[in-house]
């Protein structure tokens, strides 16, 4: 366990020294100050009465179509749609932007713990290559886990004590978030491993996630291809992660809706968890 | 005078797959699957017919790093690898710690196999161009490596800052090691080399860009290592160092061992005589001897630059014949250097 902590402990500290990652520490941390101390919310019987922020009023309504009339009527925004809105944002944002960031953030760690006078050092310890490896994967975990926790736990702990209402499905965007990533990661370090070129990684993980949004569409694509090509279709889209599609699934985790397929989700962990496995057994075997 | 043969005492501590005489190495002591008997007989490192090819992608190019090398060390020595550019030092180093694996052959690590986890419990190993995180501090480092090493916490605690005084960085712990100079690097190196307190050091090129100064602490260190009985196999270009520390040397080339025995072996492997003489004729013609020829007034001094038995003889009943004394005669040493290049020149003209 002690050597587990050391690899751990080597990586987490060399994420947390990279700028990138300082960087989203302090726009995370702008973000949540800006929601604790430059918003502010009148909340009349369950609705928003005003919204301020710095200081300049807001209107806290919002267009509802009335068929009746045929027009488009103001109403009071509900504290609960309002908290909805902005966790939405703050999760489409740290769920794209903090996993392209993450990704390119960690794309150099690998090569880095790969470099000669670096592995060996590593390697001539007394744990096995798996453990190595595994201390430092799960300090790349850990460190996303603390950023994403920050942001959103952060985000979502100010704007609850703010409005006083206390919604915990919320927070499931921490650990889908932390999911997706350690998904994508495992694309970024299999390929290091293999290839030894941190950029040829890159480039498939977010090749990666901008097929997923094809997939995403697959219902409509499907049916206008051709028997093969549709099959062939379909088995990419089962056999890759599908990235895109597995934001519906947070969104209705959120909405407290049930869930209509786990599906993508699955299958992306199903994929990430084949990658580590090959990772894992070509960092096994090779020499450095 | 009897020809200056070589001890045989080396040969029971390494042992070499010896091409130029042919003759059968001496295998390494087989154990038993716990390696006991390895341990008990104070071997800390056993080697058997190691080979590695190297093979680039889709094997089209070969490269042959080591061919059938053995080697045993004992417990408590320093040995050498000595070699040019190529020669395979570093990648028989890095296959006995189980950072490449050998194509063929075997090899032990205090009776452990190599590739196992707990054939490195007992090692510490500074690599050439070693790579310490930049963002860490010296003792950071230490912890880090110290927690990779298995060290308790309070062994960590208390064995650190005393390794970071004796490397001389005291000043320098808490200061990031990406602004250390390479010869406080290479001494961080070193700490961490020995942080588990292990019976075996393997340094690969250790005084690399260290200054005289730097050098000659670094000597000290590994001298008091030894007289801890920790085992010692190292690896450098810096031939003068290897003379001044080690117990034995092996020279590799071309992924073989080519020669291997003690300092004094390698010095005066094919080297001649030095001779001490009064009473020397001036005109006397030693034209047929390869000699350098120093008078003094008090004495003169004849240097056989190599050569065989009869002709030192030959060399001798001439001197004897013109008349004149021979105080002294003694085994003409060459510098390891030379040495060294000798082997190696003799190795390829005979290939």
């Amino acid at each position: 366990m002690r050597t587990l902590s050391g690899s751990l402990l080597l990586t987490f500290r060399e994420l947390w020294a990279m700028r990138i990652t300082q960087a989203v520490f302090v726009v995370s941390t702008i973000a949540w100050l800006l929601l604790t101390f430059a918003l502010n919310l009148e909340i009349v019987e369950g609705s928003l009465a005003a919204i301020r922020i710095f200081g300049f009023d807001s209107d806290p309504t919002q267009g509802v179509f009335n068929p009746e009339t045929e027009e488009w009527d103001q109403v009071a925004l509900g504290v609960d749609q309002f908290l909805m809105g902005i966790n939405v944002f703050v999760f489409g944002a740290s769920y794209f932007l903090g996993t392209l960031l993450g990704l390119f953030a960690t794309m150099p760690l690998v090569s880095g713990f790969l470099e000669q006078g670096r592995i060996d050092l590593l390697l001539s310890k007394p744990l096995s290559r798996a453990r190595l490896l595994s201390g430092h994967v799960a300090g790349v975990w850990l460190t996303v886990l603390t950023l994403a926790s920050y942001l959103v736990g952060g985000v979502w702990l100010s704007l609850s004590i703010k409005t006083g209402m206390w919604q915990p499905s919320l927070l499931v965007a921490i650990p889908i978030i932390v999911v997706m990533f350690c998904v994508m990661y495992s694309v970024i370090m299999t390929i290091s491993i293999i290839s030894r070129s941190s950029g040829l990684a890159l480039v498939v993980a977010y090749g990666l996630i901008f097929i997923s949004a094809i997939f995403a569409a697959h219902d409509q694509i499907v049916p206008a291809l051709a028997p093969f090509a549709a099959n062939t279709f379909m088995g990419m889209y089962h056999a890759l992660p599908n990235f895109i599609e597995v934001v519906a699934i947070q969104a209705q985790l959120v909405q407290g809706e049930a869930v209509t397929t786990w599906y993508p989700l699955i299958s992306s962990l199903i994929f990430g968890t084949v990658t580590y496995g090959l990772g894992y057994f070509w960092f096994s075997k090779r020499d450095f | 005078m009897p020809p200056w043969k070589p001890p045989d005492s080396f040969a029971e501590s390494i042992t070499m797959n010896d091409h130029n005489t042919g003759a059968e190495p001496d295998r390494p002591r087989k154990s038993d699957d716990k390696g006991e008997p390895e341990k008990k007989s104070g071997i800390a490192i056993a080697a058997n017919g190691l080979a590695k090819t190297f093979t680039s992608a889709f094997g089209r190019k070969r490269v042959h790093a080591l061919r059938g090398v053995d080697i045993e060390v004992r417990a408590g020595e320093i040995v050498g690898i000595l070699g040019p550019n190529g020669a395979g030092k570093t990648t028989l180093l890095k296959i006995l710690l189980g950072v490449v694996s050998p194509t063929a052959g075997t090899a032990k690590i205090q009776g452990q196999p190599i590739g196992q986890a707990s054939a490195r419990k007992n090692l510490g190993y500074l690599p050439e161009n070693h790579r310490f995180p930049p963002y860490l501090t010296g003792r950071q480092t230490l912890d880090v490596y110290g927690r990779l090493s298995n060290l308790e916490p309070n062994i960590r605690k208390e064995r650190i800052p005393r390794l970071i005084e004796e490397a001389g960085l005291s000043a320098w712990i808490d200061v990031r090691v990406g602004k250390y100079s390479k010869g406080m690097m290479q001494r961080l190196g070193l700490a961490q080399a020995v942080l588990s307190d292990p019976d075996i050091v393997i340094l690969d090129e250790p005084t690399d860009g260290v200054d005289p100064v730097g050098r000659r602490e670094i000597r000290d260190r590994l001298r008091d290592l030894k007289s801890r009985g920790k085992t010692i196999l190292i690896n450098s270009h810096l031939l003068s160092e290897i003379e001044l520390i080690c117990d034995r040397v092996a020279i590799l080339n071309k992924g073989e061992i080519v020669r291997s025995g003690s300092i004094e072996d390698i010095v005066t492997e094919g080297s001649g005589a030095r001779l001490t003489l009064q009473d020397f004729p001036p005109d006397l013609d030693l034209s047929s001897f390869s000699v350098q020829v120093d008078s003094s007034a008090v004495q003169t001094e004849i240097i056989l630059e190599s050569g065989s038995a009869e002709l030192l003889n030959a060399l001798i009943d001439v001197l004897r014949a013109s008349g004149c004394s021979i105080m002294t005669i003694e085994k003409h040493r060459h510098s390891l250097e030379a040495g060294f290049i000798h082997i190696i020149e003799q190795e390829e003209n005979e290939k």
